[in-house]
């Protein structure tokens, strides 16, 4: 009885385009958030121009 | 072939990135600058000692000073990262454009948004890019708008709130109407568009600004034109840069 155990990768099941679209996704995200939301003094001051100029709410 | 992907976003995010800087110079921070000279009558925000010179002539012994209390890092040549105030901008939208390329090419792949070679998929990538200004511009601006420093402002963490969800839906609502073909869909889509702005964003008690309503004005609109200028440019590189990802390509 020779069971021939294929295991799929996650690539294999959802697909490369979908991998990478969520990678993309969750990395994107962060960095984001990191410029334009994290309410960090150090953070908010080095972005504050940045945060201006794209319309996130600051202050 | 995800690594591929995963580097064409970067790349674009972060030539868009580097564009917005000169584009920011020209059109928002003069602005920025000139509102920071009435910032700080009221407003209770302070942005450490070192504003302009303008700032400091124009209203002396006003609260910049407080700065020294909660976070001395002002936008002057002193900045905490060592950069200066230009060099942080520079640093600050590289990431900026690293991040929204890598979420709007997440929307491209996950969508099933495909760029073929050549003008078609440069097209698709300005489309793609002009919606997601849309979504992240001009429709949460139309109820929170880009706003200068020394405005009066509503919560932010309220405000933060309202912006993410508006710029969610306004994700959702768009593709709903562009990229679904039932119509009720459709109609679903211009629902969710608005209904952020029915709810309301957070506003000011007082609007009352020290701040000329001429800056304001003009600030406004060249926040939405230069970051119009930024997502066309993005949408444009990540189509031609995706478009020649090849489908079967190994990592």
């Amino acid at each position: 009885m020779t069971a021939h155990t294929q295991t799929l990768s996650l690539t294999d099941r959802i697909g490369a385009r979908t991998l990478a679209g969520l990678m993309a996704l969750a990395i994107g995200s962060i960095l984001v958030f990191g410029v334009g939301l994290a309410n960090s003094q150090a953070l908010h001051d080095a972005a504050h121009d940045t945060r201006h100029s794209y319309g996130f709410p600051c202050h | 072939m995800i690594v591929r992907l995963l580097l064409a976003a970067l790349a674009a995010g972060l030539i868009a990135g580097m564009a917005m800087t000169p584009a920011q110079y020209v059109k928002t921070i003069p602005l920025i600058m000139q509102a920071e000279a009435y910032e700080g009558s009221g407003a209770g925000h302070s942005h450490g000692a070192g504003e302009t010179a303008a700032a400091a002539a124009a209203t002396p012994g006003h609260s910049h000073d407080a700065g020294d209390a909660h976070g001395a890092h002002g936008h002057d040549d002193e900045s905490m990262l060592g950069f200066g105030r230009l060099g942080d901008t520079v640093l600050a939208n590289l990431v900026a454009g690293a991040g929204f390329s890598l979420m709007l090419a997440a929307v491209a792949l996950l969508t099933g948004i495909h760029f073929p070679v050549g003008r078609e998929g440069l097209t698709r990538g300005v489309l793609l890019g002009a919606a997601a200004w849309f979504c992240v511009q001009l429709a949460p601006a139309m109820s929170l708008p880009p706003a200068v420093p020394g405005f009066p402002y509503a919560d932010l963490g309220n405000r933060q709130i309202w912006w993410v969800v508006a710029v969610l839906m306004s994700g959702i609502g768009v593709w709903c109407i562009a990229l679904r073909p039932e119509w009720p869909l459709k109609v679903l889509g211009l629902v969710v568009i608005v209904a952020p702005h029915l709810w309301g964003s957070p506003v000011p008690e007082d609007l009352s600004s020290e701040v000329p309503a001429y800056i304001a004005s003009a600030y406004a609109a060249a926040s939405l034109a230069t970051t119009l200028f930024f997502w066309l440019l993005l949408g444009g590189l990540i189509g031609h840069f995706l478009s020649r990802v090849p489908e079967e390509a190994p990592a």
